[in-house]
């Protein structure tokens, strides 16, 4: 029993850093309904500033984490530039072969800025666990989840209570009918766009950090976790994002302990798959996706 | 020809099957991000086959191909309702599935005094078909040639039967082309078979070449490149995608032209490429410039021998 609290409590503050890359990714595909593949990658990058300063420079955690999520905004900005904005809507599949481009320079980019396969990155909190009861906590996956608490509260103001999140939503909701009412809709997508690289910065820190360690591999390993956490929430949804995050840190804890990696991860790509053919919508999307073709009958 | 020659031309030949296969889905409307799936299939059943079973190649190739399209046809039925992006990540989830599977997968026989089979991560070695049989890399590289001719062959014919136009109108606009009368589902479900069966044989020659394959070799990596050939050679014909593979492995693999920068720049051009030809070189009107061109010739040429002929009387 206290095995199956502490996985899921272990669950909940892994996942919250999922939740985070999918918080990203629903925002970039919300307004662009378009993938990024190269969201991981954008973060890797970042995560590769900033340690490549740490070894260079010898700065601490708090300046690390801020080069961190300006090298993801701003590599962000130039995927956005080359992959995004010279397209229509109409060029859905130019956008995402593009983006994987790009992921491709970037990961070649980050190995010859430091051949070593794993590269050390400064860990923030190396205290020992806060033991609770039976329980233990590790100081970072904590602070893992405060932060993404705080950053998906900080989203939800943005959103809902500033004219640039209106702006966010109405694009989300129509782009054109957002356009002839005079949302000025590419920079309301650009800068959804960098935010959600920059959070995705965030996100990327608070990982690299907890694993004192960052590997060329970062980047496919975030664009796999934010999509299957985002596809189970629900396309497109922040709440969806953020509760497909938490079930996906919790399932992978269990299956995990009980079966080891490889189960683990056939497990994560089983649940995406079924969740898929049988559920579509993802936990949050159904009644969207309802709604919508609700709306395409009687048209 | 050297063997580094040899090796290139046979990784484009193969190569180019999986490529192919992504590019019929692609021509019905839906983004596969699993094609290596079918292509690992293909790769572990015709290789048992041929060292297991010891079975001849050509019998061991079609059994590739024929679980290759079966597998796709059982996937199909599930995620073929799905568009879009839930097709692109339900195909994903299932091609990491079957990486996974092969992780874990082990089956290994005795066969001359050696363990011989699939044995999960650290994959399937022993696949010495063409070594036993004294088959020269320099045959097999025909074999494979022989073998993407006829099925560039069959491309040709499908883009000027009805079954070709019936596919692509259900890529262009599925809705439209349900209101005429072709049932989008049934032909996406036998698109989708045609493209496990292309991806399961490019498998099996695969195995064959490299006697050695392992989960690692079809992860997400090989199902997107394949993706991005059709892309960037160009969605207007069956060219394109080899156009895309002969780009990426031909020019640039192969040539150490721009040695540790290659993805670089290769990314570069692709991003820009796209920019300018959202839909690949050989694109739809590329193609029917062409088509009319040459057939623009055919018609001058025609008519100066009807003129020849007639001045002769």
């Amino acid at each position: 029993m206290i095995d199956l609290i502490q996985n899921t409590l272990d669950g909940v503050m892994i996942g919250s850093s999922y939740a985070l890359l999918a918080l990203g990714f629903t925002l970039i595909f919300g307004t662009m309904r378009r993938l990024n593949l190269a969201y991981g990658p954008t973060i890797m990058a970042g995560a590769y500033l900033g340690t490549y300063a740490s070894l260079r420079l010898g700065i601490g955690a708090l300046p690390v984490a801020l080069l961190v999520i300006v090298g993801a905004a701003l590599v962000g900005l130039y995927v956005e530039r080359l992959c995004f904005r010279p397209f229509g809507e109409g060029a859905v599949m130019a956008s995402m072969i593009s983006s994987f481009a790009v992921w491709m320079q970037i990961e070649e980019a980050a190995t010859l800025a430091m051949p070593r396969h794993l590269n050390a990155f400064p860990p923030l909190i190396t205290s020992a666990p806060i033991a609770l009861g039976p329980y233990f906590f590790r100081a970072d996956h904590l602070l893992m989840l405060i932060v993404a608490a705080v950053v998906a509260g900080l989203v939800y103001l943005a959103l809902y209570h500033t004219r640039f999140g209106l702006g966010v939503r109405t694009v989300i909701d129509h782009r054109r009918a957002a356009e002839l009412v005079g949302v000025p809709t590419e920079r309301i997508m650009m800068l959804a766009f960098v935010l959600a690289s920059s959070i995705g910065g965030i996100a990327g820190f608070l990982i690299a950090a907890g694993d004192g360690q960052i590997t060329p591999m970062f980047g496919m390993w975030a664009t796999t976790k934010g999509l299957i956490a985002m596809m189970l929430g629900g396309l497109g949804s922040v709440p969806g994002a953020l509760l497909g995050g938490l079930a996906l840190g919790v399932i992978e804890t269990h299956a995990q302990s009980l079966f080891g990696p490889q189960v683990r991860d056939l497990i994560a790509w089983g649940l995406l798959f079924a969740v898929l053919t049988f559920w579509p919508g993802g936990l949050l999307g159904t009644r969207r996706i309802a709604r919508a073709a609700a709306v395409q009958r009687r048209m | 020809m050297d063997d580094y020659l040899v090796g290139v031309l046979s990784n484009i030949g193969i190569i180019s099957f999986v490529a192919l296969s992504a590019y019929v889905l692609l021509l019905a409307g839906e983004v596969s991000f699993g094609q290596q799936a079918f292509f690992a299939i293909g790769a572990y059943a015709a290789g048992m086959a041929s060292a297991m079973l010891r079975w001849p190649l050509a019998p061991a190739l079609c059994l590739g191909a024929l679980i290759g399209a079966v597998a796709a046809v059982a996937v199909g039925r599930a995620t073929l309702r799905l568009t879009g992006l839930y097709f692109s990540m339900a195909t994903l989830a299932f091609a990491e599935m079957v990486r996974i599977a092969f992780e874990i997968f082990t089956l290994q026989v005795d066969i001359g005094g050696s363990r011989v089979g699939p044995n999960g991560p650290d994959g399937f070695g022993d696949i010495r078909y063409l070594f036993e049989n004294e088959i020269t890399s320099i045959q097999y590289l025909c074999a494979i040639y022989v073998l993407l001719a006829m099925v560039l062959a069959g491309f040709f014919m499908l883009e000027r039967s009805r079954a070709g136009r019936m596919l692509r109108q259900a890529g262009t606009d599925a809705v439209l082309a349900e209101l005429q009368g072709v049932r989008v589902v049934r032909v996406r479900l036998i698109a989708a078979a045609a493209a496990g069966a292309l991806a399961g044989l490019g498998g099996g020659l695969y195995a064959h070449l490299l006697t050695y394959v392992e989960p690692g070799n079809f992860n997400i990596m090989l199902g997107v490149h394949s993706l991005a050939y059709g892309l960037i050679g160009g969605l207007g014909t069956a060219f394109g995608p080899v156009l895309g593979v002969l780009i990426d492995i031909g020019l640039l693999e192969s040539s150490r032209l721009f040695a540790g920068y290659r993805m670089i720049v290769f990314g570069g051009l692709v991003a820009v490429l796209l920019i300018v030809r959202p839909r690949g070189l050989l694109d739809e009107r590329a193609v029917h410039r062409i088509s009319t061109y040459v057939k623009g010739l055919f018609d001058a040429l025609a008519a100066r021998r009807l003129d020849r002929s007639l001045r002769r009387r």
